[in-house]
């Protein structure tokens, strides 16, 4: 598979002292979902505006289906793809008449128009509204037509802006079915920045996490929870079985054994392999098992062990608000002088 | 032809929103309306100057035409400046709906698309200009209705030929070009609409102020005169005035006020070009 997006070194500071992005260097295959999380301020939307040609980069390089976002902005944002996280479509158009706009801004066929427009309002539950003011739309109908403002012209890359903020958890499913469906029938390459991790880990092939304007972890989101050391086996045993702890701890791939009040919390990278030899060792000691269950780190734990803070949607500014802080900073500091 | 599709869809976006917003059509006329109504008929030179007890019939006309530029009563002769005042308040608006894209994430959208900086500021440039050329016609065909009705309106004193009412026209389409230029200037470059608005209005009052839309042109001062003389507002006028009144009272014919309207315009448009190209060229 070719690489969709590349990105290698890219950085961009504003105003030659906020660093909102540091270097950072990661590849997207095409057909791909790659997730890229961080806290707010991280240099999340940053990369996402400078890998779409909406923001110029002060160092490094980036190509997304093989054309250079500096050098040729004009033909990449006709293969792209974007939805960003707030409203955009003219409140004043109707549904139709935004997509009619949005296909005529990015050159698909006059004479496909019509139904392209009609059968993406279909898919997205719309067609009963298409004919309505935007402004007359829910906060669900909204997030489906910026959808379909995005992938109109059929884009080979799909830029996500936090698509589903905001939307209810119907509304979330609903929309990430449509994108699994998308990169089903065109195989289309997305990239999505999320709060929801949840989302992430059932949506991403792979996932990058962003910190202070650098790349802290990449790989698909069972390699990340491997990182911390695997899932956890949770073993309840009848009575005492203290002769139980030495077998636990002989059974291979398993990385930790802690007892706590005759319960036995097993470390390991796949416990669904590991619980048939659990009950094995278990049965051969002749100890009965009243429980065992089976723990998978989350995503969640993840982000809290790459970035040292727990998620959260409520963090700081985005790393183009604190620019802009700064800025302002900086010239009332003038003022002051 | 991707160009012209593009520059076609931003242009029908721009109409659609103006056809559903007859509330800005409305504001736009009122305010001229009002000052036909209001203004025009209160205000009135002519009945001034025909209650002078020494001056003769002859000299009272050869008085008003002096000071009106050929014009037969104050109300003609301001009803034609009116157009010009109709430019410049209808273009305005079309600065404040950029910036409203702005706040509305709009224009975000439209300038992460394909279309380019051109499309963007030209759609938006077609619009702008087309309402006050539409408003200006309203406005000249009110001020003849009121004249009819018994009050002071418009009285045209010469024969309008096709040649006429194509350079009017052509004057007030340069006329709101110029402005909607201006004007679009300001809305890619300003974020706020209070600041927007502040600046408009600072810009206004000064351009009308210093035209001949209004005034009387025989009893401004030399210096004034000098000023106005320049003013894109007034050679749009000067256009209309020629047209229905004659060229008698100016120095040059009216291809000579539209070539300064149109030296005008394409340096504002020149301006406009490279500031809203600036304004949606990619962050750096």
């Amino acid at each position: 598979m070719a690489d969709a997006i590349i990105a290698e070194g890219l950085s961009k500071t504003f105003n030659g002292s906020v660093k909102a992005v540091d270097g950072v260097s990661f590849t997207v295959k095409e057909g791909e979902i790659f997730g890229f999380l961080g806290p707010n301020g991280a240099g999340k939307t940053t990369t996402l505006s400078m890998l779409t040609a909406v923001l110029g980069p002060t160092g490094g390089r980036a190509t997304v289906d093989g054309l250079d976002v500096v050098r040729h902005p004009h033909e990449l944002k006709q293969r792209i793809g974007l939805v960003f996280q707030e409203a955009t479509a003219d409140q004043d158009l109707t549904g139709r008449e935004n997509l009619e706009l949005a296909a005529a801004l990015f050159g698909v066929p006059l004479r496909d128009t019509p139904k392209r427009v009609g059968d993406l309002l279909e898919r997205l539950q719309l067609g009963d509204s298409s004919e309505r003011l935007v402004r007359t739309y829910s906060g669900g109908m909204r997030r489906r037509l910026e959808l379909a403002v995005g992938i109109v012209h059929s884009p080979r890359v799909l830029f996500l802006d936090e698509p589903t903020l905001g939307l209810d958890p119907q509304g979330r499913a609903g929309f990430w079915k449509i994108i699994e469906q998308l990169r089903e029938d065109s195989g289309m390459t997305v990239f999505l920045t999320t709060h929801y991790l949840d989302e992430a880990d059932g949506m991403c092939d792979r996932i990058a996490i962003i910190d202070h304007g650098k790349i802290v972890a990449e790989g698909t989101p069972s390699q990340l929870k491997d990182r911390l050391g695997g899932d956890v086996v949770t073993v309840r045993p009848i009575g005492t079985a203290d002769s139980l702890e030495a077998s636990l701890k002989a059974l291979p791939g398993v990385t930790n054994v802690v007892q706590q009040e005759g319960v036995f919390r097993v470390k390991c990278p796949n416990g669904d392999v590991l619980i048939p030899k659990i009950v094995g060792a278990a049965t051969s000691l002749g100890i009965s098992i009243a429980g065992i269950t089976l723990q998978r780190p989350s995503l969640d734990e993840v982000f809290l062990e790459f970035t040292g803070r727990e998620y959260r949607e409520d963090e700081g500014p985005s790393a183009t608000d604190r620019a802009v802080f700064m800025t302002r900073l900086q010239s009332a500091r003038r003022g002051i002088r | 032809m991707s160009a012209v599709r593009r520059w076609a869809a931003l242009t029908r976006r721009e109409l659609l929103k103006l056809g559903r917003n007859p509330q800005a059509i409305a504001t736009s006329l009122l305010i001229p309306i009002l000052y036909l109504i209001l203004f025009g008929q209160g205000f009135n030179f002519t009945n001034l100057l025909n209650s002078n007890p020494f001056l003769s019939p002859d000299q009272k006309t050869q008085y008003i035409h002096e000071t009106f530029l050929g014009a037969p009563d104050y109300f003609s002769y301001f009803s034609a400046g009116m157009v010009g005042f109709v430019a410049v308040t209808a273009t305005l608006f079309v600065g404040a709906n950029v910036i409203f894209d702005k706040l509305f994430g709009t224009l975000k959208r439209t300038a992460a698309s394909p279309a380019t900086a051109t499309d963007i500021f030209g759609a938006r440039l077609v619009a702008g200009s087309l309402q006050p050329v539409g408003l200006a016609f309203l406005v000249l065909g009110l001020s003849v209705l009121l004249g009819d009705i018994g009050l002071a309106g418009l009285h045209v004193s010469v024969a309008v030929s096709v040649l006429g009412a194509a350079e009017v026209v052509v004057a007030i389409l340069l006329l709101s070009v110029m402005f909607a230029s201006l004007f679009l200037s300001l809305g890619f470059t300003i974020d706020q609409p209070q600041t927007y608005f502040a600046v408009v209005n600072a810009i206004n009052l000064p351009v009308l102020l210093t035209s001949a839309a209004l005034y009387p042109w025989g009893l401004m001062p030399v210096w004034l005169q000098t000023i106005a003389s320049y003013n894109p507002v007034t050679l749009a006028v000067w256009v209309l005035r020629i047209t229905f009144f004659g060229d008698s009272y100016y120095a040059y014919p009216a291809w000579v006020y539209l070539a300064g309207l149109f030296a005008w315009a394409v340096g504002m448009f020149a301006v406009a070009t490279i500031l809203t190209r600036r304004a949606l060229a990619p962050r750096k």
